[in-house]
């Protein structure tokens, strides 16, 4: 809200010249407005020269262009000159096309009907108007200064050229084409003395037509950052004026006229290319890209061309072969270009890229290379990051997958960077079907190049996407792995308290009657002896209650854990219903490993001891490479499998949350053999 | 006899003293931790010193580092450990190290006569092994070739002498004379490839010794 009220309070300060701008876009408009429809009568009467419809888009085009495009931008920057040089030049530009119209009715359709013809002839007549305002924008544009105080006298130049042109059309003898036959009503002529000037300022009316070109190119060339985007427009639409020039020497050459229809078509265009140049250059170059558009175009031109080309070659060489008119030669020409199209495209376009843009072409390159490796399983989609550094040629480049869940980003490792923000270099967002997946961390230089950017992110969306969602749920299962991992020992230590406190709470509660009783009975006195025997019987109830609270103990967690596997194994194996071979490392391993190892075979003995009744439960528990393996192997009827409610389920979860492993192998009717391997790092 | 008693349960601790004074012997200390223990038993030098395994700060194993330390500092002193539960680690280092130590599960407390006696042995420079641990020392996957040559009789002789009982209390508990338990020794340490001692105690640390190098 603050923004927009600053706005308006902006524009209503501006409103004056803004107005004005305004005032003078809708005149020229209106001006030509008037032109079309003059021309419209003009042509009712045949007048030579009217009447040329197709013409009409481009007079529109080549007025309202710098007009509607010049009036905000005086609304917004009222100190630069550029957007009054565009309503100006829209007015005066509007003024010579609508004049020879405004002759054609006044002198030749209907004499008479309007005055001043002959004035308007003399309007007409000042082509100038067409160079002036483009070759104004060439020099001043975009912050509407010189590029250096060196081009000054260039400058000057220019406009005295311009301005003498226009004076010596004014005192011609003769007015221009069409209207040579118009007496020129201006009183004053121009001496015959003097009839050399006349030369002399034409070619220097051409020779600032190209300074004006290359004031915009110098300037395109040391420019960077934003201007030299904004100037990336112009630059390309400049050079289209001194080309104008030279097509329409040319065309006076070899046509012999003034110009004709094609030629003006084409300054109209040129006029409406640098106002659309301008306006978009000011307001919004980020949204196109003229490299772009000439890069297609030149690679739709060659393509044409070499089409063109081939049709001509083919249908000569079968006309030759089966005789001309045929339709054998027909269909095989169409045939033949139909069959080139495609290859061709794809070559143009690599030529145009590889000789206009080298460093898109091989960036582009790099990245479908790889895209290609991928798809074959050459490289891990995590790679992209790498390649976009080197397709961009910035070995700083860094890619970052988003984490829509977290909202944060993680490297290709899959290690969450809390920061993506960088004070040294620019950040990308690289979307892929409207959704951000990455941030591409950059060198600043390269913001110069957003097309570049934009078209190595995309041509590698795809890749990073399917990077990002393995990176993603590799995370993901890491999280629910390290979660397993940890309800799994927070189950152990759950036992290891209650054990603790059965042993020093319960236990310790019962000892201490015991020792009350005994006490009691101890000192009973002579006659009271009878109570002995059953003092006995309690303090023997209370032994056994403690034996109960010990076995209980032991099963929840047994004490000889703490000295060691092979301690608890051993314990295990005494206390086994069947004889149990027990060979176990003496070897001091991880508490979580030891106890997850005691649990598994714990676990499987009982489940051996109760489905398989076997007549021995051979148990191993050997360290090697780091690896506790462990094997539950009994003689038992087998067919055990991994199914809810068997025990084998539970004993997978303690296994793979130690990062281990499980393997059943228990044939029907030939023992079962449990295989469990616990990565130990020792 | 003059005795120190660790134990961090009160009601426990005053119970044990209560016992231990029933049967005449002076309780000249009574503390709850591991340090206090060090510094009464430097104070009294006691005959005895009865410690919980279990005690402040860690409840790991304090009581049984103070009796290795009681027993290295104070040689006069034997120790006698009691614990919750079976922990066969620093035990039986113990108590094969030589005599004056002892090692019980506190419930054994309740066979009152069982508990004195063995407070007695040690303190005397004798040991006394949980029959727990014993059974852990003597089950047959341990020494299934050479204890397997030893008769059901010697077997269970066997298990007393490394509780650290004299003959006489064997063949009390066996209901046999002497002179047979005399005779199963003999022939035990024969058959184990032991020297044979007329003393009890040294031929207990022998059997300890050799069982305990055996189960490894």
């Amino acid at each position: 809200m603050a923004k927009l009220a600053l706005l308006q309070e902006n524009e209503g300060v501006r409103t004056a010249p803004r107005l004005i701008a305004r005032g003078l876009g809708l005149a020229a408009i209106a001006l030509i407005a008037g032109a079309l429809v003059l021309d419209w009568i003009a042509a009712e009467q045949h007048v030579p020269g009217s009447g040329s419809l197709w013409l009409y888009p481009f007079l529109v085009a080549a007025v309202s262009a710098p007009a509607v495009l010049g009036a905000p931008i005086v609304g917004r920057q009222p100190h630069n000159p550029i957007g009054w040089i565009l309503v100006l030049g829209a007015l005066s530009l509007a003024a010579v096309l609508a004049a020879s119209p405004y002759v054609w009715v006044a002198l030749y359709a209907h004499p008479g009907s309007l005055p001043g013809g002959s004035w308007a002839a003399l309007v007409s007549s000042l082509w100038p108007a067409f160079f002036a305002w483009p070759l104004a924008v060439a020099f001043v544009f975009p912050d509407g200064r010189l590029p250096s105080p060196r081009w000054r006298p260039y400058a000057v130049f220019a406009a005295c050229s311009v301005t003498s042109l226009v004076l010596l059309l004014v005192i011609a003898d003769q007015l221009e084409e069409p209207f040579s036959e118009v007496p020129n009503p201006f009183p004053l002529r121009l001496p015959d003395a003097l009839g050399f000037l006349r030369l002399l300022v034409w070619l220097a009316m051409f020779a600032s037509l190209f300074v004006g070109a290359a004031a915009a190119r110098t300037r395109f060339k040391r420019s960077n950052g934003v201007e030299r985007l904004q100037m990336l427009w112009l630059a390309y639409a400049v050079m289209l004026i001194p080309l104008g020039v030279v097509c329409f020497l040319l065309w006076s050459l070899l046509v012999g006229e003034g110009g004709g229809d094609a030629v003006v078509a084409f300054l109209l265009g040129m006029e409406a290319a640098v106002a659309i140049a301008v306006g978009v250059a000011v307001t919004r170059y980020r949204l196109y890209e003229i490299d772009r558009l000439i890069n297609r175009t030149l690679v739709y031109g060659l393509v044409t061309a070499s089409l063109g080309l081939l049709y001509a070659v083919v249908s000569l060489l079968a006309g030759v072969a089966v005789g001309r008119g045929s339709t054998w030669v027909t269909a095989l020409t169409v045939l033949a270009v139909a069959v080139a199209f495609g290859p061709l495209r794809s070559r143009a376009q690599a030529a145009v890229d590889w000789r206009f843009d080298r460093l898109r072409y091989e960036g582009l390159q790099r990245v479908r290379a790889f895209i290609d490796d991928v798809r074959e399983g050459r490289r891990e989609p995590e790679d992209v990051g790498a390649v976009l550094a080197s397709a961009l040629r910035d070995p700083s480049a860094e890619l970052l997958f988003r984490l829509p869940a977290s909202d944060t980003y993680a490297d290709p490792l899959g290690a969450v960077v809390a920061e993506p923000a960088d004070h040294a270099r620019a950040v990308t967002k690289v979307e892929h079907r409207g959704q951000e997946i990455a941030l591409l961390r950059h060198k600043r230089d390269l913001l110069d190049r957003p097309d570049l950017l934009r078209s190595v992110l995309a041509a590698a969306s795809l890749a990073i996407e399917i990077a990002r969602l393995r990176v993603e749920v590799r995370l993901q299962l890491a999280e629910v792995e390290e979660s397993r991992a940890r309800v799994v020992q927070a189950g152990y230590e759950e036992r290891r308290r209650l054990e603790r406190d059965l042993h020093d709470g319960a236990q310790q509660r019962l000892v201490t009657l015991g020792i009350v009783l005994r006490r009691l009975q101890r000192s009973l006195p002579r006659e009271a002896r009878i109570l002995g025997p059953a003092l006995d019987s309690a303090v023997d109830e209370i032994g056994l209650a403690i034996e109960d609270l010990r076995t209980i103990a032991a099963g929840v967690r047994p004490p000889r854990l703490d000295e060691g596997l092979a301690a608890a194994l051993a314990d295990l194996a005494r206390g086994a219903p069947v004889p149990v071979d027990l060979e176990a490392t003496h070897e001091r391993l991880p508490v979580q490993v030891e106890a997850a190892a005691y649990f598994v075979v714990c676990e499987a003995v009982t489940n051996a001891v109760k489905h398989g009744a076997p007549s021995r439960v051979r148990v191993e528990a050997m360290v090697a490479n780091r690896t506790l393996r462990l094997v539950v192997a009994d003689d038992g009827v087998g067919g055990a499998t991994v199914a809810e409610g068997t025990g084998l389920m539970g004993l997978t979860d303690r296994v793979e949350a130690q990062g281990g492993t499980l393997r059943i192998h228990s044939p029907r009717g030939a023992g079962t053999r449990i295989e469990v391997e616990i990565p130990c790092g020792s | 006899m003059r005795i120190v008693i660790a134990e961090d349960t009160v009601l426990l601790r005053e119970g044990l003293a209560g016992l231990l004074e029933d049967a005449g012997h002076e309780v000249v200390a009574r503390v709850g931790d591991a340090q206090a223990l060090m510094a009464v038993v430097a104070e009294h030098e006691p005959d005895l010193a009865v410690v919980d395994v279990r005690m402040p700060p860690e409840y790991s194993d304090e009581g049984m580092r103070a009796a290795a330390e009681i027993r290295q500092g104070h040689p006069g002193t034997a120790v006698l450990v009691l614990s919750q539960h079976v922990e066969t680690r620093h035990a039986l280092e113990l108590v094969s190290a030589g005599g004056g130590f002892g090692y019980l599960l506190k419930h054994r407390v309740l066979d009152v006569d069982d508990f004195l006696d063995a407070a007695r042995r040690v303190s005397e420079g004798g040991s006394a092994l949980d029959p727990e641990v014993v059974a852990m020392l003597v089950s047959p996957p341990a020494h299934e070739d050479t204890l397997g040559e030893l008769t059901p009789r010697e077997q269970e002789v066997l298990a007393l002498m490394a509780e650290g009982r004299t003959n006489a209390a064997i063949a009390k508990r066996l209901w046999l004379t002497e002179r047979t338990v005399e005779t199963h020794v003999r022939s035990i340490l024969g058959k184990l490839g032991l020297p044979i001692s007329g003393d009890d105690h040294r031929r207990v640390l022998a059997v300890l010794t050799y069982l305990r190098a055996s189960a490894v």
